[in-house]
C-alpha cells in the first residue's frame, strides 16, 4: 500500500497532492502535459527530491522530510517503467530482465537464471532471450521493461505513459499483462497516461491533476469531460 | 505533352549533373588526402625501406613513440573518463572556466604549449625549481615527452567523453537506479557500454595526436635519441641528412596510424553490426 | 521547399565547391615559393618551424629570448620585380633585420625577405623545389653539394664571413662551470645542435680536437654523455641556455657577441682546436631576379654589409 503526500515547487506552479493506492489497485494518473504527473512518479521513485514529502510503502517510511528520512532510489524496490521503456540496448533480453536481480547481490546465479527465465516466460518474450534489446520492436521492449521491473519483486509498480509509443495490439498485450500481475502480486500500481481509453480499460481508480493539484478523483467511467479548474480537458 | 516531356528531361539532366558534381567532389577530397601519403611510399623502394628499418635510430624512435603514446593513452583514459563523468553530471562553480581550459590546448600552437610546460616544469620554472631542489628533473626526460603528449592530446578524449555522457538519455541511468544498481554498477554496466563506441573513437584521436606531437616535445623534452627522440622528431632531423631515414619513419607512422584506425573500426563493426 | 536540399541545389553547391577547390589547387601549383615541410604523420602535427612565411624568427624560439638584440619580424614578401628572397642560415637571425634595412637603403626600392632556418632544412627545401633567389649557407659541405647538384650559379658563390664555435653558459652559471674540463662533470646538462646542423658538425669536430689535443677521450665521452638535447638549429641551442634549462651550450661566437650584455657567460675555445665555419653566399639558378640578387650579394660583401656582420660578432670574409 502506497501513501504519499508531496509538495514541490515547480516552475509555473506548486505540486501539492496526496495519493493512496491499495495493494492490487491500479490508479490511473491523468492530466495535460506539464501538470506534474511525471514529477510525482520521480519523487516517489526517489529520483527527484521533493520540497516536503511523507511517503510510506507497506507501512515502511521511505521519505519523511521533517524526520529527515530519505531512502535512496536504489533501495526503494519500486518498479518503474518509462515511456521509451529504457531497455538497455547493448544487453540481451535475458540480461536486461536479470539486471535488477544481479544488482541486488547475494542471489545465487542459478536462482537468477531461473527467475529471469520465469519472467520472460510470463511476458511471452522467452524466444527473444538472446536478442540484443536494442533490436526489438516497441511492444517487445515494453514487455522486457515490465518483466525487468517485476523481476525484482517490487512493492509498487509505476508506469509513465507506457502505451503511447505502442500499436493497438501491443497496447492490449501490455495492459493485460500489467493487470494480471498487479492483481496476482497484490502490489499497488500507478499508471500515468493522457488517454481516456487507457484509464477506463486498465484503471480501478483515476485521478486528474491540473497545475499540480488533484482536480478530480474517482472511478474512471465517471470522469467528467471537462476540467473544472482550467478547462484543459475540453 | 511536349511540355511534360521537356520538364522530365530537364530533371534527368539536373540529376546527372548533381551526380557528376558529387563524384568530382568526392574524388577531389579523397585524392587531396591520399596522394601525398602515396607519394611517400613511392619515393622509396622496398629494399631501401627494409634496410633502413634496421637502423638503430629508427628502432629507438619507434620504441620511444609507442611507449610514450601508450602511457599517454592509459593516463588520459583512466583519469579523463571519471573526470568527464563528474563534469557532465554535476554543475559546480567555475564549470564554464574548466570547459574552456579543456578546449585550450586545441587552439594553442604546440610550440606555445611546449614553452608553457617549460616555464612551469623546467629547471628554473615556477614549480620546476622546487622539483629541482629535490633532485627531480622533468624537462629533457621521457616523462617530459609523455607530459607534452598528454597536454596536447587529452582535449580530444575529454571533449568526446564529456559530450557522450551529457547526451546519453538519463532514463537509462535512472532506470538502473530504480532497479537497485549502485552508481558504480550503473556506470560500469550501463553508461560505459553505451558510450563505449564514442569513447573509443575519442581515444583513437588522442592516440593519433599524441603520436604525431612535435612542437611541444622538442621545446619541453628536447631531442635526444634513445630518450626523447620520438618518430616525428626523428623524421624532421632525418629528412635533412638522410632522405630514406625520414621516409622510412614516415611510412612507419602511416602504417601504425592506419592499422590502429582499421583495427578499431573492425572491432566496432563486430560489436555493433548495425552501426 | 525552403531549406530543403533538392538535387538542383546540391548540384549548385557541389559545383561551387569544386570550383573553389580547383582555384585553390591552381593557385598552389603556380605559387612561386612552396616551402615543403617534411612529411610528418597521418595525425596532425604542427612542427615548430615556419613554412611559408618569411619572418626573422626561427625554429624553436617561440619564446622571446635575448639571443639577438631584436627579433622584429620582417614583413612578408614574395619574390617580385623589386623584392628578393634569401634562404639564410638560422645563425644569422639576429643580424638579418639590420642587413635587410641596410640593403634597402643602399639599393632602394628593393627589399630582401629572409627565410631563416637550419641550413640543412633549407637545403632540403631547395632540393625539393622551393624557390629562392639567394642562398646563404653555414656549411661549406652543404654549399658544395648544392653546387654539384647544379642549384647554384657557381661563379656567384663567395665566402661571406666566418664564425668560430664557443661555449655559452647561462648568466647565473648554475653548474659553476669555469673551464672546458668542467663540461665533463657529472650532472652537467649540455645542449648542442644535431649533427645535421652545420654548427652541430662543427661542435663535434671541436670536441674531437679538444679531446685529442688537451683533454682526454674520457673527457669527450663524459661530455657527450652530458648532452640532453640535440637541437635542430643554432638559435634553439642558445634559447635553451638563455632559459637556464641547460648548463652549457655550443653555439657560434656571433651569438655570444651579439647578445645583450649579461645574457651569457662564455668560454672561448682556442683557434687551434676550433672549427672555422665558413658562410657562403650564392645566387640560385632558379632565381628570376638575378640582377637584384647580385646587388644584394654585392651589398653583403661590401664594407657596409661586412661591417654589420662584424657588429654582430661574425668574422668578416676578407
Amino acid at each position: 500500500m502506497l501513501e504519499a503526500q508531496i509538495i514541490k515547487k515547480l516552475r509555473d506552479y506548486s505540486l501539492d497532492l496526496s495519493l493512496t493506492v491499495r495493494p492490487g489497485e491500479i490508479l490511473v494518473l491523468m492530466g495535460i502535459n506539464g501538470s506534474g504527473k511525471s514529477t510525482t512518479l520521480n519523487i516517489i521513485a526517489g529520483l527527484t527530491e521533493p520540497d516536503l514529502a511523507v511517503i510510506s510503502l507497506n507501512g515502511e517510511c521511505i521519505c519523511h522530510s521533517q524526520a529527515g528520512t530519505y531512502v535512496p532510489a536504489e533501495e526503494r524496490r519500486i518498479g518503474y517503467v518509462l515511456q521509451n521503456s529504457a531497455v538497455f540496448p547493448h544487453m540481451t533480453v535475458r540480461d536486461n530482465v536479470a539486471f535488477g536481480l544481479r544488482a541486488r547481490g547475494g542471489i545465487p546465479r542459478q536462482e537468477i537464471a531461473k527467475q529471469a527465465a520465469r519472467w520472460m516466460e510470463q511476458m511471452h518474450i522467452a524466444d527473444l532471450a538472446e536478442v540484443r534489446a536494442g533490436n526489438l520492436s516497441g511492444g517487445q521492449k515494453q514487455r522486457v521493461a515490465l518483466a525487468r521491473a517485476l523481476a525484482i519483486g517490487p512493492r509498487l509498480l509505476m508506469m509513465d505513459e507506457p502505451f503511447t509509443a505502442l500499436d493497438t495490439e501491443s497496447t492490449q498485450t501490455v495492459k493485460d499483462l500489467t493487470r494480471r500481475f498487479v492483481k496476482a502480486m497484490q502490489i499497488p500500481c500507478i499508471v500515468v497516461t493522457h488517454r481516456l481509453t487507457d484509464s477506463t480499460e486498465i484503471g480501478d481508480r483515476a485521478c486528474v491533476l491540473c497545475n499540480g493539484k488533484k482536480e478530480w478523483e474517482g472511478v474512471p467511467s465517471e470522469m467528467p469531460g471537462f476540467c473544472s479548474v482550467c478547462h484543459c480537458r475540453d | 505533352m511536349i511540355a511534360i516531356a521537356k520538364r522530365f528531361r530537364q530533371d534527368k539532366t539536373r540529376r546527372k549533373l548533381a551526380y557528376l558534381a558529387a563524384g568530382i567532389l568526392i574524388a577531389a577530397v579523397t585524392l587531396y588526402l591520399a596522394l601525398p601519403i602515396l607519394a611517400i611510399f613511392l619515393r622509396i623502394t622496398p629494399e631501401q625501406f627494409f634496410t633502413t628499418i634496421q637502423n638503430p635510430q629508427v628502432i629507438s624512435a619507434l620504441w620511444i613513440s609507442l611507449f610514450t603514446t601508450c602511457i599517454t593513452l592509459v593516463v588520459v583514459i583512466a583519469v579523463g573518463t571519471p573526470f568527464a563523468y563528474f563534469h557532465s553530471r554535476y554543475s559546480y562553480p567555475g564549470k564554464v572556466i574548466v570547459d574552456t581550459f579543456i578546449d585550450l590546448p586545441l587552439v594553442l600552437p604546440p610550440a606555445v604549449a611546449g614553452v608553457a610546460l617549460l616555464m612551469l616544469y623546467g629547471r628554473v620554472g615556477l614549480l620546476g625549481q622546487y622539483f629541482n631542489m629535490l633532485g627531480i628533473q622533468i624537462a629533457f626526460t621521457t616523462l617530459a615527452v609523455i607530459m607534452a603528449q598528454i597536454f596536447v592530446a587529452s582535449p580530444f578524449y575529454l571533449r568526446q567523453a564529456k559530450s557522450l555522457f551529457e547526451q546519453i538519455d538519463p532514463a537509462y541511468e535512472q532506470t538502473a537506479r530504480t532497479l537497485g544498481a549502485s552508481p558504480l554498477r550503473t556506470l560500469v554496466s550501463v553508461t560505459l557500454p553505451m558510450t563505449a563506441s564514442g569513447l573509443v573513437s575519442g581515444a583513437v584521436m588522442t592516440f593519433g595526436r599524441a603520436l604525431g606531437e612535435f612542437g611541444a616535445t622538442i621545446m619541453f623534452a628536447g631531442n635526444l635519441p634513445g630518450v626523447t627522440q620520438t618518430m616525428p622528431l626523428a623524421v624532421y632531423v632525418g629528412m635533412e641528412s638522410n632522405l630514406f631515414l625520414g621516409l622510412t619513419i614516415s611510412i612507419l607512422l602511416v602504417i601504425i596510424s592506419f592499422a590502429i584506425m582499421l583495427a578499431v573500426r573492425l572491432i566496432q563493426k563486430r560489436e555493433d553490426p548495425h552501426a | 521547399m525552403n531549406g530543403r536540399l533538392t538535387p538542383k541545389r546540391f548540384a549548385l553547391i557541389s559545383m561551387i565547391f569544386a570550383l573553389i577547390l580547383a582555384a585553390a589547387l591552381f593557385a598552389g601549383c603556380t605559387q612561386s615559393t612552396t616551402s615543403t615541410t617534411p612529411a610528418t604523420t597521418a595525425a596532425t602535427a604542427a612542427p615548430a618551424t615556419p613554412d611559408t612565411t618569411y619572418v626573422a624568427t626561427t625554429a624553436a624560439t617561440a619564446a622571446q629570448t635575448t639571443v639577438a638584440k631584436t627579433a622584429t619580424p620582417v614583413p612578408t614578401y614574395t619574390s617580385s620585380e623589386t623584392n628578393i628572397v634569401s634562404f639564410t642560415a638560422a645563425s644569422l637571425s639576429g643580424v638579418s633585420p639590420a642587413l635587410g634595412a641596410g640593403f634597402n637603403s643602399a639599393y632602394p626600392p628593393h627589399k630582401v625577405a629572409f627565410n631563416l632556418d637550419g641550413t640543412q632544412a633549407l637545403k632540403t627545401q631547395v632540393e625539393n623545389g622551393a624557390y629562392s633567389d639567394v642562398f646563404i649557407s653555414a656549411s661549406n659541405s652543404y654549399t658544395n653539394t648544392l653546387k654539384s647538384e647544379g642549384y647554384f650559379v657557381n661563379d656567384s658563390v663567395k665566402t661571406l664571413c666566418t664564425n668560430y664555435v664557443i661555449v655559452i653558459l647561462p648568466a647565473s652559471n648554475p653548474a659553476n662551470i669555469q673551464s672546458l674540463s668542467d663540461l665533463a662533470k657529472p650532472n652537467v646538462k649540455i645542449a648542442m645542435a644535431a649533427n645535421t646542423v652545420p654548427v652541430g658538425t662543427a661542435t663535434a669536430a671541436v670536441i674531437n680536437n679538444l679531446a685529442n689535443s688537451t683533454y682526454s677521450q674520457a673527457w669527450k665521452n663524459a661530455t657527450m654523455a652530458n648532452v640532453v638535447t640535440y637541437e635542430t638549429s643554432e638559435p634553439a641551442v642558445a634559447t635553451k641556455v638563455s632559459l637556464g634549462e641547460v648548463d652549457a651550450g655550443f653555439v657560434y661566437q656571433s651569438t655570444s657577441t651579439a647578445a645583450a650584455a649579461g645574457t651569457y657567460k662564455s668560454i672561448t675555445i682556442a683557434q687551434k682546436d676550433n672549427y672555422l665555419q665558413t658562410y657562403t653566399i650564392g645566387i640560385l639558378q632558379e632565381s628570376k631576379n638575378k640582377a637584384i640578387a647580385t646587388d644584394f650579394e654585392n651589398y653583403m660583401l661590401s664594407s657596409a654589409g661586412q661591417q654589420i656582420l662584424k657588429q654582430y660578432g661574425f668574422t668578416p670574409a676578407a
